[in-house]
């Protein structure tokens, strides 16, 4: 089965929100809509501070919540494996912003809808990246097959994702790194 | 089909990006990056692609407002007619009482930085003898560090930091700065070179780099003495350099033999290996460059703090060559431009105005007598962004007559009596450099003025026909004019053949780079009186400062106020700009107060207590978030939001002088990163 995806590089990810940004830009979303969604991690490690940046948008999940709860079918899974969200018809019930473990879908009280990331299919299918992997600066995000990439040195998680046995999300991650650091004198 | 025009981000940011903005029916509907733009590379960061929300943010002001009473929030749409009119009578009667221009204030800083945006300037200047802001909070003490050691403020082409082996941030975070200067780091990194942040907070940028050092805040001339030290010891300095570029390293050598390493550990907190470690890997690495970040320098002994971290360069020699060299903003590619709209007054008739501290504003205005200042002209500017806010209420209080000329009411518009709504980039015409790259884009109309907006080119031509309607040839700045013809004037042949163009329309098919040295300082003339690298300034010397770069103490926190509190620049706003967007701040859990975990545990604090922060002058509230990324006698929030009108995190910024600044900027700078404050559970 065919499966497009997100590959999230957190040792490279600056934080610095440019694509989450500039797919409210794309989009032209509401004030309160993140269709991606950039936050800090910071962990304590035996070398020193851990801190990474996840950004984060719909992961186009194997088994998608969102599709399976709403009451009005307006999701849809694509043969590429792509979920896509119809506002069409959609009525605004947030049964899926409550289903969806990762905060994908994004309710607009302007509208009194509710839409989410579509890993930007026009553009795709234009043979444009997305707006949000174009943004970035540093080469964080790249869309992936994931039924053709070697996922070794890959991660199917990071620290403060939920739990990912639920709806399988299409993401993967180049793990989080920890370099050498002098924080203080003993 | 949108129609697509080229932009330019005019805020004080080191990127200057070009923009392109996608219009349809009259309406900006999108924007991006520009791909023809050598440095930004077709992108944004996250402010610049908010700029659809900022034009068209229902909070934006369109049409000129009166409030009165003053402070009440109760704003009325008047015409423009009727506020030029209010202006221009009040600036006449000014005159009438006094005598002089001079109780008429004027104040600008950073809000727009583009060439047309001098129109205020000229403005004012067409009057005469009034009284201006001088001095700025940014860069001043770190400037002087840069002008005492070398003369004049040159730095490498920024493109060419992929040439370094060793590329050492101090004290700056790019990645959410500058983040456009992520790419040429990496291209540097992919080509070997080893990425070093110091830095008091393990920023974004850190989290990037091959090795992270932690000084205490305003220790930075300790720890790069310590590095001069163990560099000397180790004969690893270019002596062949030394002996021919370089004045007074004899006598520096002398007095790094009278520190020792404990000291070094002592004030930074850092043990010795880790100077070892970073001094090592400059040392032994060439070409080796160093940015020296802003917020470094906003201590009591910034300036001096600077000036230590460059004899590193001059020591081991990394100057003038490519991959070497010394970075921080410069202003010499602007140089090339005309200034045409700045100097269209003073150039034929100079001005000598009134200068008052624009750092210490509200005290300065308090004590200017003779004649005292009774109208301030505020462009793009919120005052509250400064230090010792508490002060300035007062003053502010005090003044017959507040204009603000902006998009939004921001918190200096409590105070304000009239406001003028001005155009965004998308709006107007206008050209500006960078302090940073070497490209030159355009900046050309993509919509009509929003409501009843104008450029300030425009305001300024109308204030001055209401004021020269009034009281004919009261004023020389012109009283109309074509914007496009401005821009025009701001180029010149010099220009044009260093971006080998005869025209300045050529720019909009695309920005073009200055034919500007990659390399700074190649010809190894220095500016100053030696022409040599100066580590013994007599400049310095006769203007009250020290010899050498010898250690200056920073201020350390008294017993009341033990916690250091440090406002350094979030990826999401500029200064006081931006944060007033939803998209930039809903969701974000921004304001709230970084602490260590330590210090939280110690207090008996979690994630999300809310907690006051005070000290002699203010406080606020805020919730914390615990974060191990800063010291333990440290507190981070990030500048720039709006508090309330009683609490402005800014109210507990003391506003003690930098240690330089008045050579570059006529003023010294703000220590900013030298506020202490205790905190207690809310
Ligand atoms: S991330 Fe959420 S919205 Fe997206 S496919 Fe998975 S369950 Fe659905
Ligand atoms: S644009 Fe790239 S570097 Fe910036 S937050 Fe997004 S993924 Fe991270
Ligand atoms: S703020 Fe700076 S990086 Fe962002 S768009 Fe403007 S110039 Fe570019």
């Amino acid at each position: 089965m065919r499966q497009v995806g997100f590959l999230v590089d957190v040792s490279r990810c600056l934080g610095c929100r440019a694509c989450e940004v500039a797919c409210k830009n794309y989009f032209g979303l509401g004030e309160t809509q993140r269709y991606r969604r950039v936050s800090e991690v910071e962990w304590q490690t035996e070398d020193g501070i851990g801190l990474f940046y996840l950004s984060l948008a719909c992961n186009h999940c194997e088994n998608p919540e969102c599709f399976r709860v709403c009451p009005n079918r307006t999701y849809r899974k694509r043969r590429d494996g792509i979920v896509v969200h119809d506002a069409g018809l959609c009525d605004g019930c947030c049964t899926c912003v409550k289903a969806c473990p990762y905060g994908a879908p994004q309710y607009d009280a302007d509208t009194g809808k509710v839409d989410k990331c579509d890993l930007c299919v026009s553009r795709l299918d234009a043979g444009l990246r997305p707006a949000c992997e174009e943004a970035c600066t540093n080469d964080a995000l790249k869309v992936i097959f994931l039924d053709r990439i070697d996922e070794t040195g890959l991660l199917k998680s990071v620290p403060t994702l939920p739990d990912i046995r639920i709806t399988r999300p299409s993401i993967r991650f180049n793990p989080p790194v920890v370099r050498k650091q002098w924080l203080s004198k003993k | 089909m949108p129609k697509v025009f080229r932009n330019l981000c005019p805020r004080n940011c080191f990127s200057t990006c070009s923009i392109l903005s996608y219009v349809e029916n009259g309406k900006l509907v999108r924007v991006s990056g520009d791909p023809a733009h050598g440095f930004t590379r077709g992108n944004l960061c996250a402010k610049g692609y908010a700029y659809v929300e900022r034009v068209y943010s229902p909070e934006r002001i369109l049409h000129p407002l009166r409030q009165f009473p003053r402070g009440s929030g109760n704003w009325c749409p008047i015409t423009w007619e009727e506020a030029l009119e209010t202006i221009a009578r009040k600036i006449l009667e000014l005159k009438g009482r006094y005598h002089s221009f001079r109780p008429v204030g004027f104040c600008k800083q950073y809000g727009n930085m583009g060439l047309l945006h001098y129109a205020a300037n000229a403005l004012f200047d067409g009057l005469g003898s009034v009284t201006v802001t001088e001095g700025n909070s940014c860069w001043s003490a770190g400037l002087d560090a840069y002008l005492y050691s070398m003369g004049s403020m040159e730095k490498p082409d920024p493109e060419d930091m992929v040439n370094s082996k060793v590329i050492v941030l101090w004290g700056v975070n790019p990645a959410w700065t500058a983040v456009h200067q992520m790419h040429f780091i990496d291209r540097a990194r992919t080509r070997g070179a080893q990425v070093v942040v110091i830095d008091p907070v393990f920023t974004a940028t850190a989290a990037q780099a091959d090795l992270y050092l932690r000084p205490k805040a305003g220790s930075d001339g300790a720890l790069a003495l310590g590095m001069a030290k163990y560099i000397v010891e180790n004969a690893w300095h270019d002596h062949e350099f030394l002996a021919h570029h370089v004045e007074g390293y004899e006598a520096f050598f002398a007095y790094l033999t009278s520190i020792s390493y404990d000291w070094v550990e002592q004030e930074t907190a850092l043990p010795v290996e880790a100077i070892k470690e970073v001094t090592e890997l400059y040392a032994l690495n060439s070409p080796a460059a160093i940015w020296t970040g802003l917020g470094l320098q906003r201590h009591t002994n910034g300036g001096q703090n600077v000036r230590t971290i460059l004899t590193l360069a001059a020591l081991t020699g990394n100057l003038g060559r490519p991959g070497a060299g010394l970075y921080n903003p410069s202003m010499t590619p602007w140089e090339l431009f005309s200034f045409y709209t700045r100097d269209h007054v003073i150039s034929r008739h100079p001005v000598e105005h009134r200068r008052i501290n624009i750092n210490l504003l509200g005290a300065e205005l308090k004590k200017t007598t003779d004649p005292p200042v009774k109208m301030l002209w505020l462009a793009q500017r919120d005052l509250f962004q400064d230090a010792h806010t508490g002060s300035l209420r007062g003053a502010l209080e005090d003044l017959e007559l507040i204009v603000q000329v902006d998009q939004f009411l921001n918190r200096s518009s409590r105070y304000a009596d009239i406001f003028l709504p001005t155009t965004t980039q998308f709006e107007e015409w206008d050209v500006l450099p960078s302090y940073w790259h070497h490209w030159i884009g355009i900046n050309e109309p993509a919509i009509s003025p929003l409501g009843e907006s104008k450029s300030d080119l425009q305001i300024a031509w109308d204030l001055s026909r209401k004021l020269n309607e009034l009281s004919p040839g009261i004023c020389s700045f012109p009283t109309a004019g074509k914007e496009e013809e401005w821009v025009a004037g701001e180029f010149n042949q010099e220009v044009y053949s260093r971006l080998e163009i005869e025209d300045y329309r050529e720019l909009l098919q695309g920005p073009r780079k200055l034919k500007w040295p990659q390399v700074a300082w190649e010809e190894m003339k220095f500016k100053t009186p030696s022409e040599k690298f100066e580590i013994s300034s007599l400049t310095a010397a006769s203007e009250g400062l020290p010899l050498l770069p010898v250690y200056s103490e920073p201020a350390s926190a008294p017993a009341a106020y033990p916690f250091r509190l440090m406002t350094p620049h979030s990826q999401s706003g500029n200064n006081s700009q931006f944060l007033n967007l939803p998209w930039l701040t809903w969701g974000t859990g921004e304001p709230c107060l970084r602490i260590n975990p330590l210090t939280a545990k110690r207090l008996g604090l979690s994630n999300g207590a809310r907690v006051r922060v005070y000290n002699q002058q203010g406080e606020i509230v805020f919730p914390v978030k615990l974060s191990a990324t800063i010291r333990e006698d440290t507190l981070v929030c990030f500048q720039g939001w709006p508090g309330s009108a009683e609490h402005e995190l800014n109210d507990l910024l003391n506003g003690s002088p930098t240690d330089m600044g008045s050579k570059g900027s006529g003023r010294p700078s703000i220590a900013i990163h030298d506020t202490f404050v205790n905190l207690c559970p809310a």
